[in-house]
């Protein structure tokens, strides 16, 4: 099946809506404020700069490569001219203002729904590269704790979480992560066709899914995943 | 240990057996079906309308017409005959029916209907007189151990395996009869094949859970194209697992490379990973081809498991033994698991019995000049080492002072000592006949040096699978 035809298929949701729901069951996501439809900017924002200004639409599923993404927001004169810019170029979407988390080790957590297996849950390493390097693995959810560093270790890249060169990037908290997307996929799991959390950024002592894309079944469309 | 019945005893062990189609015309396969089927020990009824005589038996003119109750009836029918066939062991009570013919589902909307008719024709029966049916579109079924067979390729060109322990599930039938026919050659034994045809009663699942409860079975493998039930299947391995070793090969991985891919997870899904990991996860091993499906049973039904990846190699050639170490201790090219260093006091031991230009380390070399003993002294040693697993032997049954002894000392070993031990061996026909002989005595063994490492790396894949999911 092609891309528009699977998208025609499934509904996607909107990025600040995945980003709800994925909280609800325990993946930490970055702080952040929606406005919807014209809503102005409150007076502070409850988080620092700097933040980055997002399109949250459920049509528009590829954000940056339409302009839809502003980064390194340092204050309150270019948070303004983003969001102002913003409301301009996609008049009456929701806007999503974020904290801007630090880089860290890249990775994918993602859930599908396969013909033969169900919801399945992948891991593999994130960010631009995810496909370049494919360097993933998959199982059926639910997983337990084994299960998930059995996954980071299966990695070409489960290097970076054993700390190599002074990278540090925390295992057990990439783990209860993955468990929580398990968790979704448990429930939730009959009505999604896929769900990408690309990248979550792992630290020393965290980690945080910065973008949430998710496409939901549509009723009968079993065996469309 | 006694099988607990099911209602699938009769594919395997039926004592009275009718041949639909049962033919005096040796072209014909439900002639051949019926030959084949008088080397077992059911009461064979051959059914024919038009034949008074087959083979010395009484032709029966309709099922209905057979004296006795019948276990199972093989259809050796064109597919159009097949729904009034299986009709009539419907009211014959007959308990497992094997459907040969082709042309069904696989062949297009005429053959669907077909199905269905028959299908229908099983759901007339009540539940508890309900036959089983195994296809269409199938070879059936193939016991060695009591010449139960319903293949119908000629066993002159197409020679069948003789019993042993491995139980052959698979979605094609001609693919599996000539895996197995290699796999004979080469002196490895079967408990049973059964071909799944187009599943349209009996699957893959039901079969996987009957030889996990078959005593006859200590290895399962399966050559598959779909799942009917994926998710079932992994629970019934989870099961099966602990106790008896799975091993799938899973073919039509790229058609699944044609997968929607609207997201990464969608995209990266597509080269069918996700087969990969949930076989993992239920800790089914996954073989790429026949070659390896089969040399994985070998080694996982009589091999020795072992969780701590200490390997020794004993070797004759020095070459043998650079490649072999570069295959078990490279991840990319091999299977990363680790020499062995010897202790001291073996090395010494080693030193004091081999020849002088033998080699005490790891890999130990005893040269092309070694004899039975040399071999038999080297083995006692490293038995004796307390910081090894597994023994790789790298043999040449070729060198001018070691004969066919040589085979005993590596079986005794083989079923006497601690290790893991595997043998490879390059040459041949006096390697062959020594590897087959070997294989006949339940050691794994391999014509070459990769096949023998891989069976290695899959000894300690199982040790540790095994010890990780009792420490849970």
């Amino acid at each position: 099946m092609k891309a528009k035809d699977l998208l025609l298929s499934c509904i996607p949701l909107a990025e600040h809506q995945v980003k709800e729901l994925v909280q609800s069951y325990g993946v930490p996501v970055p702080q952040r404020l929606v406005l919807e439809g014209d809503e102005g900017l409150p007076r502070r924002l409850p988080f620092p700069y700097p933040v980055v200004v997002k399109i949250s639409d459920p049509q528009i599923l590829h954000k940056s490569e339409v302009g839809g993404v502003r980064l390194g927001i340092k204050n309150r004169a270019q948070l303004e001219r983003a969001v102002s810019r913003m409301r301009q170029d996609f008049p009456g979407k929701a806007i999503l203002i974020e904290v801007q988390e630090p880089p860290g080790v890249e990775a994918i957590v993602g859930l599908i729904y396969d013909s033969a297996f169900g919801p399945s849950i992948m891991l593999g390493m994130g960010g631009i590269l995810t496909e370049v390097y494919q360097d993933t693995t998959f199982r059926t959810v639910p997983i337990d704790e084994s299960d998930a560093y059995e996954m980071i270790s299966l990695l070409r890249g489960a290097r970076l979480f054993e700390g190599f060169r002074n990278i540090r990037a925390s295992k057990s908290a990439l783990v209860s992560a993955m468990l929580a997307v398990s968790r979704l996929g448990e429930e939730l799991g009959e009505h999604i066709a896929q769900m990408d959390l690309n990248p979550v950024i792992v630290y020393e002592d965290r980690c945080v899914a910065v973008d949430a894309k998710l496409l939901l079944r549509k009723r009968g469309s079993a065996e469309q995943a | 240990m006694k099988r607990t019945p099911s209602n699938l005893d009769a594919l395997f062990d039926p004592r009275t057996v009718a041949v639909l189609g049962a033919s005096r015309d040796p072209s014909k396969i439900g002639r051949l079906v019926f030959r084949y089927m008088l080397d077992s020990e059911a009461k064979l009824f051959p059914v024919n309308p038009s034949a008074g005589e087959i083979l010395g038996h009484r032709c029966y003119p309709s099922l209905g017409s057979i004296p006795e109750d019948v276990d199972m009836a093989v259809l050796a029918l064109p597919a159009s005959a097949t729904p009034q066939a299986v009709r009539e062991c419907v009211d014959k009570g007959v308990k497992a029916i094997v459907c040969l013919a082709s042309g069904f589902g696989e062949t297009g909307s005429e053959g669907k209907r077909l199905e269905e008719e028959i299908k229908k024709m099983l759901a007339s029966a009540p539940p508890e007189r309900r036959p089983r049916l195994l296809g269409p579109s199938t070879l059936g079924v193939y016991v060695p151990r009591r010449r139960i067979e319903t293949i119908f390729t000629s066993r002159e060109r197409n020679p069948r395996p003789g019993p042993g322990g491995i139980a052959f599930i698979s979605q094609s039938g001609a693919t599996a009869v000539c895996i197995m026919e290699a796999a004979a050659a080469v002196g490895v034994g079967f408990s049973a094949f059964v071909g799944i045809g187009n599943k349209l009663d009996v699957d893959e699942n039901e079969l996987l859970d009957y030889f996990a409860a078959d005593p006859e079975t200590s290895t399962i493998i399966m050559y598959l194209e779909s799942f009917k039930d994926g998710r079932a299947f992994l629970e019934s391995c989870r099961q099966i697992v602990p106790k008896k070793p799975v091993i799938v090969l899973k073919a039509g991985r790229s058609e699944s490379g044609a997968k929607a891919a609207a997201l990464h997870t969608g995209s990266l899904a597509g080269s069918d990973r996700v087969v990969d990991g949930a076989l993992m996860q239920a800790r089914v091993f996954r073989a790429y081809d026949e070659e390896e499906l089969v040399d994985l049973a070998r080694a996982l039904d009589h091999g020795r498991p072992f969780t701590g990846g200490r390997v020794a190699i004993l070797t004759t050639a020095g070459g043998m033994g650079v490649i072999a170490a570069d295959l078990l201790e490279s991840r990319d090219r091999g299977v990363g698991l680790k020499l062995a260093p010897l202790s001291e006091g073996g090395k010494a031991k080693l030193r004091s019995l081999l020849l002088p230009f033998a080699s005490a380390n790891n890999p130990v070399d005893v040269t092309a000049n070694a004899s039975n003993d040399h071999y038999a002294a080297a083995l006692e040693v490293l038995e004796s080492e307390p910081d090894l697993d597994a023994i790789l032997c790298v043999m040449q049954f070729q060198s001018p002072f070691v004969d066919e002894r040589l085979m005993d000392i590596v079986t005794d070993w083989f079923h006497r000592g601690e290790k893991s031990i595997v043998v490879t061996s390059i040459g041949g026909e006096l390697s062959q006949r020594a590897l087959k002989n070997l294989t006949e005595s339940g050691v794994p063994a391999y014509p070459s040096i990769w096949r023998g490492v891989r069976a290695i790396g899959a000894l300690h894949k199982r040790g540790v699978w095994a010890s990780a999911n009792s420490k849970r």
